[in-house]
């Protein structure tokens, strides 16, 4: 039984709640579109007199955005591949066949799953000095590859594990190789583990930030994460529309999931160790 | 197991050697990027390192005498102990509050669900960024929205001074990382069976009571994974605090995280970093155990 009254202070409480917690991300669209002369305001205006785009324009045409931009794309398409590869292989063989060391071998998995960052900088910068690819995006790719490819190998051996076993099985009695019952029956099954997993890897390489910072140090190759965070820097006058702008534009690839493909992000946390 | 049971063992060990040549790729990249530079991490932390110049030599023990006797260790784990203990706590009682309120049957609930998921997957880049126009001094929307509700007199000084610096930090990252614990919570919800809140309401338990006769036994489990997960991703915590407030004002806020990034690329002392990068590996494997310990039971 809800009386209306219930169910309106319910709404009421929880709408309050919900966009008190969006309000920065409201704000953030607003101050990008605010003229330079209404941003400094006292006190702000909370809904614009005025609607501008010039700081996008500005933004793709006066600033290494784009660049930026493409150099994200790339880094963090490259990563996801690289790592769905690795980890689809290796999670088939972790979850479906028997040899020694396995158990260690996933365990070791999580543990680096946990592991944090700033330990394996300081050896991987090392590296990358010695072996001649630092400030590449090729040393950016190896160095996402250290978180994403235990996070991937961890969610697609949850995925795995919730496919049946039977038809791979049958298949098998029938004649087939263990690669092509892989590629006939386990790969269909598990394309939405797939492509959630990828989605994830896709968004931890796109938002990264420590390693961009230390590995790469100019404009031509640094991702989006430290280049729109050195407009910042680089400003004596820091402009906030401006890097609203940036803001709003660095969170389109994640509008455009979250519009279109949000079911495969929720159906990665279940998988992602915390089925309690 | 059961696609493998009829084998002979000429097939079994063909399967044996199959899934290890599988699993091969991945073995290589782990050792290249992850085995490799942990322990060379190890290794390096018993040498002194110039940065800039890479050259160095062996100190022994040094760094760790350093790190034991000196202050800079220990002020960064209370800070980091601090900024975790404080940011979980509210994202725990956040993420509950939330998740149950979302439980319930409110207009547009999956517009709701988005909006509140939304700031997990933000990159902390933006999330700083807008926060830090929030938190601005002379023009941000924190000041004067709280001074419109009366709740402020004067314009706060947000990520300048403390305590103000260590609050917001632990408010950003409450809002970054609520959802993780609102999403894995809300799923939590959906699966208790109906029938326990009817009989709790048959015996006339409040909705106070059935909350924590009911609902609290059944999330226990999940809250202590989501806990430990959350504890473990908050203390390794780079990112947000650098960005906010670089570890000021002077070290207030500098977590070990940015203790050893600032010792290695700004002091330019990568053998006492490498130590610092130890020893906060060391505080971790506590709670790394706990979890994994913790998973490896269900799976």
């Amino acid at each position: 039984m809800q009386s209306p009254l219930r169910t309106l202070i319910l709404n009421l409480v929880t709408w309050t709640l919900v966009l008190l917690i969006a309000f920065p991300l409201l704000w953030m669209i607003i101050t990008s579109v605010k003229p330079q002369t209404e941003l400094f305001r006292i006190p702000p205006t909370w809904f614009p007199e005025t609607i501008t785009f010039e700081h996008y324009w500005r933004l793709l045409s006066e600033t290494p955005f784009l660049t930026y931009f493409r150099n994200s794309v790339v880094l963090a398409s490259t990563t996801t591949l690289f790592v769905v590869c690795l980890g689809t292989l290796g999670a088939y063989s972790l979850v479906r066949f028997r040899y020694r060391g396995r158990e260690t071998l996933a365990m070791l998995v999580l543990f680096t799953y946990l592991l944090p960052s700033v330990v394996l900088i300081i050896p991987l910068y090392l590296m990358m000095v010695a072996i001649g690819l630092s400030n590449t995006l090729v040393s950016l790719i190896l160095a996402h590859t250290t978180f994403a490819l235990p996070y991937a190998l961890w969610l697609l051996r949850s995925f795995m594990e919730g496919i049946p076993e039977d038809l791979e099985s049958a298949a098998l009695v029938d004649g087939a190789s263990r690669m092509g019952a892989f590629r006939d029956i386990i790969l269909p099954q598990l394309l939405p583990g797939i492509i959630s997993t990828a989605l994830f890897t896709f968004i931890l390489s796109w938002n990264e930030y420590l390693y961009a910072l230390v590995l790469v140090n100019s404009d031509s190759v640094a991702p989006l994460t430290t280049g729109v965070m050195s407009m910042l820097i680089s400003t004596f006058n820091i402009e906030w529309s401006l890097l609203m702008a940036a803001s709003v534009m660095m969170s389109l690839p994640l509008i455009i999931v979250f519009a279109f493909l949000q079911s495969y992000l929720t159906s990665g946390f279940g998988a992602g160790g915390v089925k309690g | 197991m059961s696609a493998t049971a009829t084998n002979t063992p000429r097939l079994e060990r063909a399967y044996a050697r199959l899934g290890v040549l599988l699993i091969a790729p991945t073995i290589l990249v782990f050792s290249l990027v992850i085995v490799y530079p942990l322990l060379a991490a190890i290794y390096l932390s018993v040498f002194s390192i110039y940065t800039p110049t890479l050259q160095g030599n062996f100190v022994g023990a040094d760094n760790y005498v350093k790190l034991l006797t000196g202050h800079e260790f220990w002020n960064s784990l209370g800070v980091t102990l601090v900024w975790t203990f404080g940011t979980l706590t509210l994202q725990i009682v956040f993420g509950v509050g939330m998740a149950l309120l979302l439980h319930q049957n409110i207009w547009f609930r999956s517009l709701a669900r988005s909006l509140v998921l939304f700031p997990y997957f933000l990159s902390t880049v933006v999330a700083v960024l807008v926060w830090r126009w929030l938190f601005n001094d002379l023009y941000g929307a924190m000041n004067h929205g709280l001074m419109q509700l009366g709740i402020l007199d004067m314009p706060l000084d947000w990520l300048g001074s403390m305590p103000n610096a260590m609050i917001g930090v632990i408010l950003v990252g409450a809002w970054k990382y609520f959802p993780f614990v609102v999403i894995a919570v809300l799923a939590r919800l959906q699966t208790i069976p109906e029938h326990l809140y009817e009989a709790a309401r048959i015996d006339g338990a409040g909705p106070v009571a059935r909350f924590w006769d009911v609902t609290m036994p059944q999330l226990r489990n999940v809250l202590t994974v989501i806990i430990l997960l959350r504890a473990i991703w908050d203390f390794k915590e780079f990112d947000l605090i650098y960005l906010l407030t670089g570890g000021g004002p002077v070290t207030s806020t500098q977590t070990l995280s940015l203790l050893v990034y600032q010792e290695a690329f700004g002091l330019n002392r990568m053998g006492q970093a490498a130590a610092y990068s130890v020893g906060m590996m060391l505080v971790m494997l506590v709670f790394m155990v706990l979890y994994i310990r913790r998973t490896g039971k269900e799976s």
